[in-house]
């Protein structure tokens, strides 16, 4: 751990400084981050060339950012870099005192980063994926970037008991001629290419086929794009600051949001291995946060700052980009409970309906609650079989419609559907646990 | 160690490595945003710095960067990844380094005060109107590059940049939002942005009616721009030229002889004014399409080697942590022949205003459709008669190209790819879907 040799408490000290009311809460947060990206492997247009991703690159980067929150009001100084003097500037600008004023450098000794990173297992993997699309029987052109993610943090409070936490992962993105795809895992073992293969292979088949015709009717959600799915209806319209864009974030509690199926949590400490929490980015330790309890909003998701000014609303969900934005309430481990249903049953109820085996991204207005769902293809439900395929369309309506349309839940749970989320510009990682899901009186539009 | 001897001193140690072709590059920079949303308020300062080294040869490269100071000796990686070239140096040419570069950045109170006379604004330009959320950052930064070819450059820049999401009605039943970027923070008019919201949220209501229309229709510059930066395939890369060649009319031209649009990496006042670009070679202007003949693509160095094309200062990248790639830094249609909007608007008499555009719009150049998601006005005889919501204005891509029949001269540039630069365009050949239909 490169914090692992922090003094805490000196920095906690420091931190005493600049709280001059009862609520202050100052806050340190340090971060450590490492992407090592593979390329295409893909030759430039016109041979070598400056513009072209030199195979390997690595991306290695130290820094903090201290914080001071006052009520609804915080002020946040960032930094590239770990120095005492970098410290001591960026407690002034919280504190916000002339540039005389003198603040203790706390030593702040960090490990060095290793030599170069290695990553034979990425370099492995692209002809791996290859050989096994090749066991399906096909073929076709794919440029894939592959990068690995590893994040250390350490938050320090005036309470400076939090441990530091850690992250490693892979994202991958695949452009197709026909368009592109990107998930993320937490290994690359056979899994994951077996998964990855499937999906692209499925892209592939239903490259030709035509859209469907606009209609309302019953779908079938695959656990990966129920996951893309709650992630927008459900997780999404919870954030604190996204229900405060409407009223009072403590006011939906209690609002009966969806189906009585519908029991979804939010709880990082059920992630995979690898993107485990015990705390959030602020150092909150994490909770395991039912988001919908038989379709009725139990606890939003929420920050310290949002969770202060509220008896209902419970912290632990604070999730950063990075050292220069402040947090904010975010899900990161989303898990809907299983149903008793098989996946026949499913199908069965279904009948002329559409089989969604992945979700490419959705969209929430808050505001109205309107939301959208993108499908990359879908395959038509007859005789309570997934047959022929359809192109691309997408799932349109109101979310409390949505949600109360969930009529059937499968026992089939499985870590699926994880993948970036860009709310605001700032990208995070989210994972999420999903069985199967059908819902009735869904609006298709192609 | 200064940044100029960090630098120089990295590549001795490169080239002792055998590595011909190397590129380092720092970066420093600052900011401060302000951000207003619903009870809170957040203020941020940042300070960064940046390095980045590529370097190789015919057989295989390296990229690597971080944060802190770049340190000569660092233990870099063998080269592993694709072969590499940089480029060698361009023949100098003046540059004057706009004197507003230095200014301050915003303090705290004056952009707090700033996103509170908008919100303010807005609320007397329509009653029942309100600011949902406000960000304001403002930020400099310069960046030095340095390769084994002879290149030294060293670039500043000073963007402030505002972002603005208002609503209107019961539950927020219009909502729009802007998103603007200015040299410095304070020429944003806080009156001339709450009438921009405004008029936005006006007819941002939800779409009553459907039908087909067609008419003159009068583009506002954001819905130009948007169409400009849709069109950026045609316009930018090796494969432009292709897609451009199959919009050609008898007589050469791929759009109305009113269209002339040029990239210029230095435009005087343009926010990424530069001497180079981010590979240090040099910017100049290159006229891509000229009174409605295509001239030729806006390529990198690397992407015309001995072509018809000349090619242009045009690798851009995000930060210290991106490698360069190629694309337009100020992106403009020139308005030499524009009139004053007001006369446009008097020529319309029967067709539409469109003054905003947002949602994703569809625009494919093998069949030559596209789509965009609009807003405006029904105009008759010169007036506004009724708004136009959830819309969208649709045609062929050569057919708008072709149907411009004049041009205003409010040229406006938005960061969008770059900044996108249009000004008030009369169009006619196009439809206006409202509604499912």
């Amino acid at each position: 751990m490169p914090f692992s040799d922090l003094d805490r408490a000196a920095v906690a000290r420091a931190l005493a400084q600049i709280a001059q009311h009862e609520d202050d809460r100052p806050e340190a947060y340090f971060e450590r981050l490492e992407e090592v990206e593979l390329p295409p492997d893909t030759p430039p247009a016109r041979g070598a060339g400056g513009g072209q991703v030199p195979g390997l690159a690595v991306r290695r980067e130290d820094g903090f950012a201290l914080r001071l929150s006052r009520g609804g009001r915080s002020w946040l100084a960032a930094r590239d870099g770990i120095e005492p003097r970098l410290f001591a500037e960026a407690l002034r600008q919280v504190a916000r005192v002339l540039p005389t004023a003198v603040y203790p450098e706390p030593q702040l000794p960090v490990r060095p980063w290793p030599g170069p990173p290695r990553a034979e297992e990425m370099l492995a993997f692209p002809s791996r994926l290859q050989r096994a699309i090749r066991t399906r029987h096909v073929a076709f052109p794919l440029g894939l970037t592959l990068r690995r993610h590893r994040r250390h943090i350490q938050v320090v409070h005036l309470d400076p008991s939090a441990e530091g936490e850690r992250e490693s992962f892979y994202s991958c993105a695949v452009e197709l001629p026909w368009g592109g795809y990107g998930t993320l895992f937490t290994e690359l073992d056979e899994g994951t290419v077996d998964r990855l293969a499937s999906t692209l292979v499925g892209l592939f088949r239903s490259r030709h086929a035509l859209p469907p015709e606009a209609f309302q009717g019953t779908v079938v959600l695959a656990p990966a794009a129920a996951a893309v799915l709650l992630h927008e209806a459900v997780a999404h319209a919870l954030e604190a600051d996204v229900l405060a864009q409407g009223g009072k974030p403590d006011a939906a509690v209690g609002v009966e949001l969806g189906s009585s199926l519908l029991n979804v949590l939010d709880d990082p400490g059920a992630a995979p291995k690898g993107v485990r929490r015990s705390t959030d980015d602020e150092g909150v330790p994490i909770c395991r946060r039912w988001l919908l309890r038989a379709g009725v909003v139990a606890e939003p998701l929420a920050d310290t700052s949002w969770a202060s000014g509220s008896d209902a609303l419970i912290a632990g969900a604070g999730r950063r980009g990075g050292r220069h934005s402040a947090p904010s309430p975010r899900s990161s481990h989303l898990e809907l409970l299983p149903g008793t249903q098989s996946i026949e049953e499913l199908l069965a109820g279904a009948e002329g309906g559409l089989y969604i085996a992945e979700a490419r991204r959705g969209a929430l207005d808050p505001e109205s609650g309107r939301f959208e769902l993108e499908v990359p293809y879908a395959r038509r439900i007859r005789g309570g079989i997934a047959t022929d395929p359809v192109g691309r369309c997408r799932i349109i309506g109101r979310v409390a419609e949505l949600l109360a349309g969930v009529n059937g839940l499968g026992s089939d749970a499985r870590a699926a559907g994880a993948g970036w989320c860009a709310k605001g510009g700032r990208k995070l990682p989210v994972w999420a646990t999903c069985p199967t899901l059908r819902i009735e009186g869904v609006e298709i539009e192609p | 160690m200064k940044r100029s001897a960090e630098l120089s001193k990295t590549l001795d140690v490169l080239r002792a490595r055998g590595l011909d072709e190397a590129e380092a590059l720092t970066k420093t920079g600052r900011g401060r945003r302000l951000e207003r949303g619903p009870d809170t308020e957040v203020v941020s300062f940042h300070e960064e710095r940046g390095w980045a080294v590529r370097a190789g040869g015919d057989r295989s490269s390296f990229f690597v960067c971080g944060t802190g100071a770049l340190d000569p000796e660092a233990p870099w990686p063998e080269p592993n990844g694709l072969p590499i070239r940089l480029p060698k140096a361009s023949p100098a040419t003046a540059w004057n380094e706009p004197d507003d570069f230095d200014a301050p950045l915003v303090g705290e109170r004056e952009g707090l005060r700033l996103l509170t006379s908008i919100e303010e604004e807005l609320a007397r330009e329509l009653p029942g109107a309100r600011l949902i959320y406000g960000v304001l950052e403002d930020g400099s930064s310069e960046t030095g590059i340095v390769n084994t070819k002879g290149v030294v450059a060293r670039i500043k820049t000073r963007v402030a940049a505002l972002r603005l999401d208002a609503a209107f009605g019961r539950g927020g039943a219009a909502r729009t939002a802007i998103y603007l970027a200015e040299r410095e923070a304070r020429r944003f008019r806080p009156r001339a942005l709450a009438r921009r919201l405004a008029d936005q949220l006006a007819v941002a209501a939800p779409p009553a009616g459907e039908g087909r229309d067609r008419g003159e229709i009068l583009l506002a510059p954001a819905v130009g721009q948007r169409m400009i930066a849709e069109l950026l395939p045609l316009l930018v890369g090796p494969r432009a030229g292709d897609l451009a060649s199959r919009l050609r009319d008898r007589r050469g031209r791929v759009a109305s002889e009113h269209l002339t649009v040029i990239d210029d990496g230095r435009l005087a006042g343009g926010l990424f004014a530069a001497p180079a670009d981010g590979e240090g070679v040099a910017t100049r202007e290159t006229v891509l399409i000229e009174g409605g003949a295509f001239r030729q693509p806006l390529l990198a160095w690397w992407q015309a080697p001995g072509g018809e094309a000349r090619p242009a200062g045009c690798s851009r990248r995000a930060s210290w942590r991106d490698l360069p790639k190629p694309g337009p830094t100020h992106l403009y249609v020139d308005v030499r022949d524009g009139v004053p909007v007001g006369g446009l608007l008097e020529e319309v008499r029967r067709g539409y205003y469109l003054i905003d555009s947002s949602g994703p719009a569809s625009f494919d150049f093998e069949e030559d459709r596209f789509s965009l998601p609009v807003a405006g006005f029904a105009v008759h005889a010169g007036r506004a008669t009724a708004p136009v919501s959830g819309a969208s204005l649709e045609g062929g891509i050569g057919a708008f190209l072709k149907g411009i029949q004049a041009l205003g001269r409010d040229l406006t540039f938005a960061p969008m790819e770059g900044m996108i630069g249009c000004p008030t365009l009369l169009v006619t050949g196009l439809e206006v879907k409202k509604g499912k239909t």
